[in-house]
């Protein structure tokens, strides 16, 4: 259980909240996706999620650790992208330990995962955007967290490399990783979660299946701007075959 | 598959260990040598057989060369694994201990000791305070910026301190006697291991070697402090602890070898640079060669600055020309090392 129990978060030298009285839950095994306008909070709901921020008010709780995908990375030095990936082993390794035989292993099936096996030894700054977006989530993968924290994953995604990444999401949370997503892909969202939250001004408006919240008349008070219905292909996981 | 790579272990750098080890030999090897260059009985190498019939030999061997060989191992690999883990901290290839203020610090420390005629302890003592003095206040500034990331403010209010230790400096050069201050504080401040014995080298070696050895056995962690601080801290990095004892322990090695060697520039960014090419990003490879290499290079400059000519050369400016023209052919070779495309 990941848990937002009316959660307050300001930044620094800023005046107005980020976050202002957020609540919500997500269930292991499921993908939540969180939408909402650009500045909405969501981002800072997930640095909340990731731990990497700390609420100023009320209470967050989880009940494991989470890996988590920022919505950019500074990338400063080539490495390749095995070595990229085998970061994701950090957790699991001493304070002075560097990664071993088995965690370069990890490292390259969770980049096999991804079908990013093939530039294993590739620097990252020789990657196209959307095979780093590849590789960073393999890393995410190789840390084995039972949450997985995304903002945005599937940002400069063509739609072959969205389909890869929807899949990967959806199969894990089949085999019981939680998964808390931010979006601004309405057919990616419909596609891969389970549930949806609508967030606005810091907090979240609505909250529930995302095939029933995610209707033209909700998205339209979102985003401010009229929404229409149209046909998609079948959400992944029914392609996935997990039945769920 | 890219170049340099083993087909056996897909993704790794072929040769680290074996790169690190050849790196070791030639250290080893250019140091034996070092030993035995220079002036005395003639230019050139001192005949093994010199050591044991000509006690003048003995002494220069055991108590100049020795030393200084040492020195300059100790000199050259802090400085190149302090700026491996400085450029690694800072997520940027272009910076060294000069943008924490160490180096401006260090030198207004020496200038203040030389001007106050103190011996060889006053000036290894002012000198490594006043470097760690410029490093505390740039923490101090950078911790009071209200805008900015973290690194951004440490840059920021680095490159304020080193100005004002910069500005320091030259006042107190402008006010030191021209007969004799002023050239004892203008040839320290381009650096050399002229003056160095096993006195000194004695001083400095403790807390250079302790930042070594922390420096080394934090490689891998230090990488982690390169990426973004939200994804280092969701890997269990605590960002801003690790920066903190990071920089402390590289500012302090650095401090502590520009004490007994004064400023010998171009050694932290330069060396960083090279490691890279050969062994890719990741500081867990690049620290350890940074040091070895640092070492050789330093080591190198400093037998030509007291071998080659019949003179003695201030060893800042021989690691600077030599530095210069290593930096322009790695330009001209490819793209800066490590850096974005």
């Amino acid at each position: 259980m990941l848990r937002f129990d009316s959660v307050g978060f300001s930044y620094k030298g800023s005046r107005a909240p980020a976050l202002d009285g957020f609540s919500l839950e997500a269930e292991p095994g499921r993908v939540m996706a969180v939408l909402g306008p650009n500045g909405c909070g969501k981002s800072t709901a997930l640095g909340i999620a990731a731990g990497w921020l700390k609420p100023s008010s009320g209470s967050f709780r989880n009940s494991g650790k989470a890996s988590f995908l920022p919505q950019s990375e500074r990338l400063a030095y080539a490495f390749t992208c095995l070595e990229y990936a085998s970061f994701g082993r950090a957790p699991h390794l001493a304070w002075l330990g560097t990664p071993g035989p088995r965690d370069r292993e990890l490292a390259l099936a969770a980049l096999a995962r991804v079908g990013m096996e093939g530039k294993a030894g590739t620097p990252i700054t020789a990657l196209s955007g959307g095979e780093l977006q590849l590789v960073r989530i393999a890393r995410a993968l190789a840390q084995d967290s039972p949450w997985m924290i995304l903002d945005e994953p599937t940002d400069m995604l063509d739609p072959g490399h969205a389909v890869t990444v929807g899949s990967t999401i959806v199969a894990l949370a089949a085999a019981g990783t939680g998964i808390l997503l931010s979006t601004h892909d309405l057919a990616f969202a419909l596609s891969v979660a389970d549930e949806a939250a609508l967030v606005k001004d810091g907090r979240v408006l609505a909250t529930g299946p995302a095939a029933g919240i995610l209707d033209p008349a909700r998205l339209g008070g979102l985003y401010g701007v009229p929404f229409g219905m149209a046909t998609v292909p079948a959400p992944l996981h029914a392609a996935a075959g997990t039945g769920r | 598959m890219g170049p340099g790579l083993s087909q056996a272990a897909p993704g790794t750098r072929r040769g680290g260990a074996t790169t690190l080890l050849g790196l070791a030999l030639a250290l080893a090897a250019t140091s034996a040598a070092a030993v035995l260059f220079g002036r005395y009985p003639e230019p050139g190498f001192m005949p093994l057989s010199s050591l044991s019939s000509d006690p003048m030999a003995w002494n220069v061997f055991s108590l100049i060369r020795v030393p200084r060989v040492l020195g300059a191992i100790l000199t050259g690999a802090t400085l190149g694994a302090a700026g491996c883990a400085f450029q690694l901290v800072f997520a940027n290839p272009l910076v060294d201990a000069g943008f924490l203020g160490v180096s401006q610090g260090a030198s207004f420390g020496a200038a203040l000791a030389l001007l106050a005629g103190g011996g060889s302890a006053l000036l290894f003592g002012s000198t490594f305070a006043f470097a760690l003095a410029a490093l505390a206040l740039t923490g101090f500034m950078a911790a009071r910026i209200r805008f900015g990331g973290a690194v951004l403010r440490l840059v920021l209010s680095g490159m304020a301190v080193s100005a004002f230790f910069s500005a320091a400096v030259s006042a107190i050069k402008y006010g030191a006697d021209p007969t004799n201050k002023l050239p004892e504080i203008s040839y320290w401040l381009m650096g050399g291991l002229a003056g160095s014995g096993w006195a000194r080298l004695l001083l400095a070696a403790p807390v250079a070697l302790l930042s070594l050895a922390f420096l080394v056995a934090t490689r891998w962690r230090t990488t982690l402090l390169s990426l973004e601080e939200a994804t280092a801290a969701s890997l269990g990095s605590r960002p801003a602890l690790e920066r903190t004892l990071t920089l402390g322990f590289a500012a302090a090695g650095v401090a502590a070898v520009t004490a007994l060697a004064g400023p010998v520039t171009w050694v932290g960014l330069i060396v960083p640079h090279a490691s890279r090419l050969v062994l890719g990003g990741d500081g867990a490879a690049t620290i350890p060669a940074s040091a070895l290499l640092g070492a050789l290079f330093v080591v190198a400059c400093d037998a030509v600055a007291r071998g080659a000519f019949p003179g003695e050369l201030p060893l800042g400016i021989v690691t600077a020309f030599a530095g210069t023209v290593a930096f322009f052919a790695l330009l001209l070779r490819r793209r800066l090392p490590g850096g974005r495309a």
